[in-house]
């Protein structure tokens, strides 16, 4: 209890915790902050019709961050649409925190499982697992994910036969049809598993650690199975610095991933997979240099979902380092009044 | 130092090792894909159309049905030979492009780490001297803010301010004037680096343009990393400077200065640097997102064209092995600097 009343006394920890709380509420609460154009048709963009102009509408009343322009080209000419940017900015709340935690959880679990698993086992095998943890490490985020665009995108009509002007025919590897079946983003997959790594090392530290601790001597003893110490006593003893992780992790990999959006590979502006944020992100990059070189002249079209991002960043590191402060047992003490 | 040495081989023959694991997923990746998508892989040298026959005989030539060992070792075969293969939407060799691109990113590269990492040392001792002061307070926050930024949206708002608004501080490489002065004869190529070559040639009007390219991408690249390190040797100069043998320092008269300087720093480094070994990728990721927002002409160049006209996979092959490379030159370089300030490293290691 006096770790949590510790995390509580914090005016930064209270305002992490209203931060984060807010992201949520918004996310639930979507439908009643920005209600649906068309409810049959439920889509996180709204588009504002009536309209000719080429450049994005200042805001008003019923469009509080304006809009910003969309050229639509599937239809063989391009049309211009003006996208609502608070509507897509509050229903985008939705799956920038969907993204987060899947991808901030699933890294978790696999690291966890590993570095349990291979601190348990010990010896050459944990030898080995480990050495192999730190080679990825070695890995460049940015190359996965391109690669893994391409896997992606290299199938069915991507490529065009130049004699016959025909498509190559490609067919797709069960892989590939299980990724699309599920809906699944490359780029989430990409992170989740170059990103595993912090949790195995800091989860395996720890087992290492705890193995020839009593409580675990003592539990074998009465005959646990080597699952039942695992996941009875390890684990929940390992689990706390990976919680302050995850927490970074939400902010972190949300953040990273608008940064591929924002480079372009991740996918095209067109793509389904992009998260609306980082698609108004790319559609209002084009108007940062407006008119005369001022940037302020667009200013809705960018400066919302950036400070949108930051917050989204800056709510979960808070927390993060609150956590940390409550969780670590190296810095508790401090915070507890107590002298070592 | 014969220690020294032992240390340096053991520490490459990690690196082979880990060079060797990165790879096999690299190319455990790439099988992922159809076997007509991984024949362009292979795309012979100087083709520029694909069509459905040459695919099939690059696939019979290459044995692309083969079990994944046996491609994978001839693929890094291959690599070692120097043939990385061809890329049709650069239309050139893709280990020559990558070559070609190197100083750029290796200037970038340099100058930000020359920048950050002495800066997030000093910052963080500073901070960490009196935790609860006034400096740990605005480290604490300046901290808190460089990482909380994107470095991406950083970079737009520096561009967006100091090159259209200010005109200070422009974008690419090199001035129009001066690239004309590096392209010329007189201009000799030593290192390939603007800077380094400027000097050499008595051009520091050069030297000086480039630097000036380099000021915003180096900063926006830098901001996050100094953060960081700072926040690790805050906390391990902290955690130092409450253990004993401070007291007993303290205790024989030592200047508190020179304490913390000379005795807590050099403890507290170990931690800090082995963080940065730790982050050597997020490092490289951060130089090819910076390269790309500030059009600097480095090895990430490629990159937009290769994924917007033609899916070219040999060319994002080449980068991943590139990006691979560069961090784990990064990881050595930074092993042999922590081993010379602290040789303890050198004897954990062996042991």
């Amino acid at each position: 209890m006096s770790g949590l009343r510790s995390f509580m006394s914090s005016v930064q920890n209270l305002l992490a915790l209203i931060f984060v709380g807010s992201i949520f509420v918004v996310a639930i609460a979507a439908p009643w902050i920005a209600p649906l154009h068309d409810p049959e048709n439920p889509s996180s963009y709204k588009v504002v019709e009536g309209r000719l102009e080429v450049f994005p509408l200042e805001p008003k009343s019923e469009i509080p961050l304006g809009t910003v322009i969309y050229y639509r080209s599937s239809t063989g000419e391009m049309t211009l649409l003006h996208f609502d940017v608070f509507h897509s900015l509050i229903w985008g709340t939705r799956s920038v925190l969907r993204f987060g935690l899947i991808t901030a959880l699933s890294a978790a679990f696999i690291g966890v499982v590993v570095g349990a698993l291979s601190g348990y086992l010990g010896g050459v095998v944990n030898t080995v697992i480990m050495r192999i943890t730190d080679a990825f490490l070695a890995f460049p985020v940015i190359s996965g994910v391109l690669l893994f665009r391409l896997i992606m995108d290299l199938t069915g009509l991507s490529l065009l036969d130049y004699e016959t002007f025909n498509p190559i025919k490609i067919p797709e590897t069960p892989f590939q049809s299980l990724v699309l079946r599920l809906g699944l983003d490359p780029v989430m997959i990409t992170l989740i598993l170059f990103s595993w790594m912090a949790y195995a090392r800091m989860t395996n530290a720890n087992v290492l650690a705890l193995k020839h601790m009593d409580f675990t001597t003592a539990a074998r003893s009465m005959g646990a199975s080597n699952l039942y110490v695992i996941i009875r006593h390890m684990i929940p003893n390992a689990i706390t610095q990976n919680i302050v992780l995850v927490a970074r992790d939400i902010g972190g990999l949300v953040v990273l991933q608008a940064a591929f959006a924002f480079i372009g590979i991740s996918g095209t502006v067109y793509s389904n997979a992009i998260p609306e944020w980082s698609r108004l992100l790319m559609l209002g990059r084009t108007w940062v240099i407006g008119q005369g070189g001022n940037p302020l002249i667009f200013w809705w079209t960018y400066i919302p979902v950036t400070l949108a991002f930051i917050l989204f960043g800056v709510s979960w590191n808070m927390l993060g380092d609150g956590l940390n402060a409550v969780l670590n047992p190296r810095t508790r003490r401090k915070i507890m009044g107590m002298k070592y | 130092v014969p220690s020294f040495l032992k240390f340096l081989i053991r520490r490459l023959l990690f690196m082979v090792v880990t060079f060797l694991v990165v790879t096999a997923l690299l190319y455990g990746l790439l099988m992922l894909a159809p076997v007509e998508a991984r024949a362009l892989l292979y795309v012979p040298q100087g083709a520029r159309v694909i069509t459905t026959k040459s695919i099939q005989n690059i696939i019979e030539l290459h044995q692309l049905n083969d079990p994944y060992p046996l491609q994978y070792v001839r693929w890094l075969t291959n690599l070692f030979r120097g043939d990385w293969g061809w890329s049709p939407s650069l239309g050139e060799d893709v280990l020559q492009a990558m070559l070609r691109r190197t100083p750029v990113t290796a200037e970038l590269t340099l100058y930000s780490i020359l920048l950050f990492i002495p800066m997030g040392l000093v910052s963080g001792v500073l901070a960490g001297r009196r935790q609860g002061h006034r400096w740990d307070h605005g480290f604490r926050f300046a901290a808190f803010i460089a990482t909380s930024i994107p470095p991406f949206i950083l970079g737009l708002v520096l561009i967006a301010l100091f090159y259209v608004g200010l005109r200070w501080f422009p974008v690419g490489r090199l001035s129009v004037a001066k690239k004309f002065v590096v392209d010329s004869i007189t201009f000799q190529t030593f290192t390939g680096l603007i800077t380094i070559d400027g000097v050499i040639n008595r051009r520091l009007d050069v030297t000086l343009d480039a630097l000036r390219h380099l000021v915003l991408p180096v900063f926006t690249l830098s901001l996050a990393h100094w953060a960081t390190l700072g926040r690790v040797m805050r906390a391990t100069v902290i955690e130092e400077l409450g253990k004993e043998y401070i007291i007993a320092a303290r205790a024989r008269g030592i200047w508190a200065n020179r304490i913390l300087w000379r005795h807590a720093l050099r403890n507290a480094l170990p931690p800090a640097l082995n963080s940065i070994a730790l982050s050597a990728a997020t490092l490289v990721t951060g130089v090819f997102v910076v390269e790309v927002i500030f059009t600097l002409p480095g090895v990430s160049q490629p990159l937009n064209t290769a994924i917007a006209y033609t899916p070219d996979i040999s060319a994002a092959m080449g980068f991943a092995v590139f990006g691979i490379i560069l961090v784990l030159l990064l990881m050595i370089l930074l092993d042999v600097i922590l081993a010379i300030v602290n040789p303890r490293i050198q004897e954990e290691v062996l042991t």
